[in-house]
């Protein structure tokens, strides 16, 4: 187990050397659906932290016992349960918040990120490494998810987290509210990214 | 309203006004990962839309007879063990997203089973795609939309029914191969472009994406003018 | 030496364990012993979390029908005092074209008085439906109030539909004639300003309610002393 990275370096990886969403291109789909606004990009990234660490620490406590042929099930079975609990827990709590995101909290079952973090890390690493990890990851998804937020809500409203930032004479970009925003702006930020990243 | 007015609106609206890629975002990682060539993209379509379908129907007949709130089956199996009014309040609705999820893996690995033994032509041509479906997120949000449709309603005779269910399936798989098919035959055109270095690969793809979003918004409201027409006021 | 031979003992004869040991059930032992654990996970987050769930949706509706009867400013008024609207809810079935329609009313009392009536409709609107309440007052001669529960219309433009500064203007409007949406400045009592941009959204609106109205006017007034 020596080659493998010990916990602050997956921390630190998760971030931004190895940000899911801008070098790992994982979960794109909640990140071009719920960014139109940071209030439920924030509610996302909290959920999605949620099933990640969950679903990190159980498959790390039982990686000893998994059989291969039903690592997958387990998994699923892992992700689906947690998901369901956090989708109760935000309609009992932030009502509004869950008919927002309707669908898109169920979706996280299907989110690329946990299925493969659960495989790369938790299911051959300890609890206190996958815990760092799933804290890394989500971490750097939502940092991924709010810089496309913060970027579609102002220019689409001139508001940031529903506050007035740009004046008011701002002719809103409604554009960037609607879907093609999302992948206009994923696209120049991924560009961005992809630009500075070969300067350095 | 007349049935087939509904059918047809519910088809319109899943293939072109509510395309589930350019509108929804499910179902991108193929759009990005598999969208190269355009035999390739058709392929995929063709599994998504072949899966969405059978998954459909399960989780139309799983809702409705087990799931929901004084469904039928577990209503019956539940009159064993308690009082009928206990029984006839069971709401299992909390277990459809794991119930889904397997439906909808177990059906993949079936199909892909059968579709080997019986079908090697059509095996050889999108078998391979088969496998990734799972993780699609377009086939849980189709099963994710006919629940909604039919647990979340406020009287229970507005609830979709099978047709409508598959309707909205079927033409959310052609939606998606729609999507992904022009999405190819750009990408193919764009190898012959001189594209940025820094734009190369998915950026590109996603701003393409954005633009053909923009295209597909053309069609908001084409079903509203459609039914005011059809039905008067 | 000894070892040796009993591992070839169990080798040789693939026995009753052995047997036990290859059944896909006892293969399966981590993923039932897991679904057992979640099962109950769910069903204690199911026990304590559903009647709030449950309140959650009734509140969305109920929370706004004494604002959709009385008006903001006497609502508040009368929650400040204390003094609570009775609300009974009720489903109206409307025939319509040999064709049932239900529609889920409120009734609402005040010392044994009806105070008006709240009705949750749904429409069409330019993208997606439109789902909204409309208060009426007792005798369904005017509008009192409307409440935009859903909408999906386009952002910046058609949804300019929920803000109060636009609902306010159907308050106080007979419900004799028919609402009309006109672009350049409503003038009679049964016209509405279409939003800038989104006259679609506003008709749309303007006819949900319209229909919703036509609906239940007979029933209503006729059906008060048959409805329980």
């Amino acid at each position: 187990m020596a080659d493998q990275p010990t916990a602050t370096e997956r921390f630190i990886q998760g971030v931004l050397p190895e940000n899911p969403v801008y070098r790992q291109l994982l979960g794109l789909c909640p990140v071009l659906a719920v960014s139109n606004n940071m209030k439920a990009a924030v509610t996302m990234a909290a959920s999605v932290t949620f099933v990640l660490l969950c679903a990190n620490v159980v498959t790390s406590l039982i990686r000893n016992l998994l059989k291969p042929h039903l690592r997958i099930v387990v998994f699923t079975l892992t992700i689906a349960t947690f998901v369901t609990i956090a989708d109760r827990i935000l309609a009992a709590y932030l009502y509004q918040m869950s008919k927002t995101l309707g669908p898109y909290i169920p979706l996280i079952i299907v989110n690329c990120i946990i299925i493969c973090r659960c495989e790369v890390c938790a299911s051959k690493q300890s609890v206190f490494t996958a815990a760092s990890d799933a804290i890394g990851q989500s971490l750097g998804f939502a940092l991924a998810l709010s810089s496309i937020a913060a970027i579609r809500e102002i220019l689409g409203t001139g508001m940031f987290f529903e506050l007035r930032v740009l004046p008011a004479a701002w002719p809103d970009w409604v554009i960037m509210a609607l879907p093609p925003g999302a992948f206009l702006t994923f696209g120049v930020m991924l560009a961005a990214i992809n630009w500075i990243s070969s300067n350095k | 309203m007349s049935y087939l007015t509904d059918i047809f609106l519910i088809a319109l609206g899943a293939a072109l006004i509510n395309n589930f890629v350019l509108y929804y975002f499910v179902g991108i990682c193929p759009f990005v990962g598999v969208s190269r060539r355009v035999e390739m993209a058709f392929g995929m379509g063709c599994a998504v839309t072949f899966v969405i379908t059978i998954a459909a129907f399960l989780c139309w007949v799983i809702t409705t007879f087990i799931l929901m709130p004084g469904a039928p089956l577990s209503k019956w199996v539940a009159g064993f063990f308690v009082s009928a009014d206990v029984a006839a309040g069971i709401d299992l609705t909390i277990l459809s997203y794991i119930v889904y999820i397997f439906a909808i893996s177990s059906s993949v690995q079936f199909v892909e089973m059968y579709v080997r033994k019986f079908f090697p032509v059509l095996y050889s041509s999108f078998g391979v795609f088969l496998p990734l479906i799972t993780t699609n997120c377009a086939i849980l949000f189709a099963c994710l939309t006919i629940m909604s449709n039919i647990v979340g309603v406020d009287n229970p005779a507005d609830a979709w029914d099978l047709g409508r269910s598959l309707t909205l399936a079927i033409f959310g798989g052609v939606g998606f191969t729609i999507a992904i098919v022009i999405m190819a035959g750009i990408r193919e055109d764009l190898e012959l472009c001189d594209i940025p270095k820094p734009f190369q690969g998915v950026a590109i793809t996603l701003i393409v994406g954005g633009i053909l979003a923009m295209a597909f918004m053309g069609f908001t409201g084409v079903d509203s003018g459609l039914r005011n027409a059809m039905i008067p006021m | 030496m000894m070892m040796e031979s009993r591992t070839r003992e169990i080798k040789d004869s693939p026995g009753m364990w052995e047997r036990i040991k290859k059944n896909s059930l006892v293969q399966g032992w981590l993923v039932l012993l897991l679904a057992l654990f979640f099962g109950s996970a769910l069903a204690s987050v199911q026990l304590s979390l559903g009647p709030k769930i449950e309140m959650n949706k009734l509140n969305e509706t109920l929370s706004k029908v004494p604002e959709l009867v009385l008006g903001a400013s006497r609502a508040h008024e009368m929650e400040a005092k204390n003094q609570e609207l009775g609300i009974e809810p009720m489903t109206i079935e409307v025939n319509k074209n040999n064709k049932r329609v239900l529609y889920n009313v409120y009734k609402t009392t005040y010392n044994g008085e009806i105070n008006g009536w709240v009705a949750k409709t749904s429409g069409q609107g330019y993208a997606g439906s439109i789902e909204l309440l409309l208060g009426l007052d007792p005798g369904m001669e005017l509008i009192t109030g409307l409440f935009i529960l859903d909408q999906k219309e386009t952002p910046g433009l058609g949804n300019k539909i929920v803000t109060e500064q636009w609902r306010k203007q159907f308050i106080n409007k007979p419900t004799k004639n028919r609402l009309i949406v006109v672009k350049d400045g409503a003038d009679a009592v049964n016209e509405i300003d279409a939003i800038t941009g989104a006259t679609i959204s506003s008709k749309s609106v303007s006819n949900i309610m319209n229909t919703a109205i036509s609906d239940l006017k007979g029933q209503l007034i006729s059906g008060q002393s048959s409805n329980r």
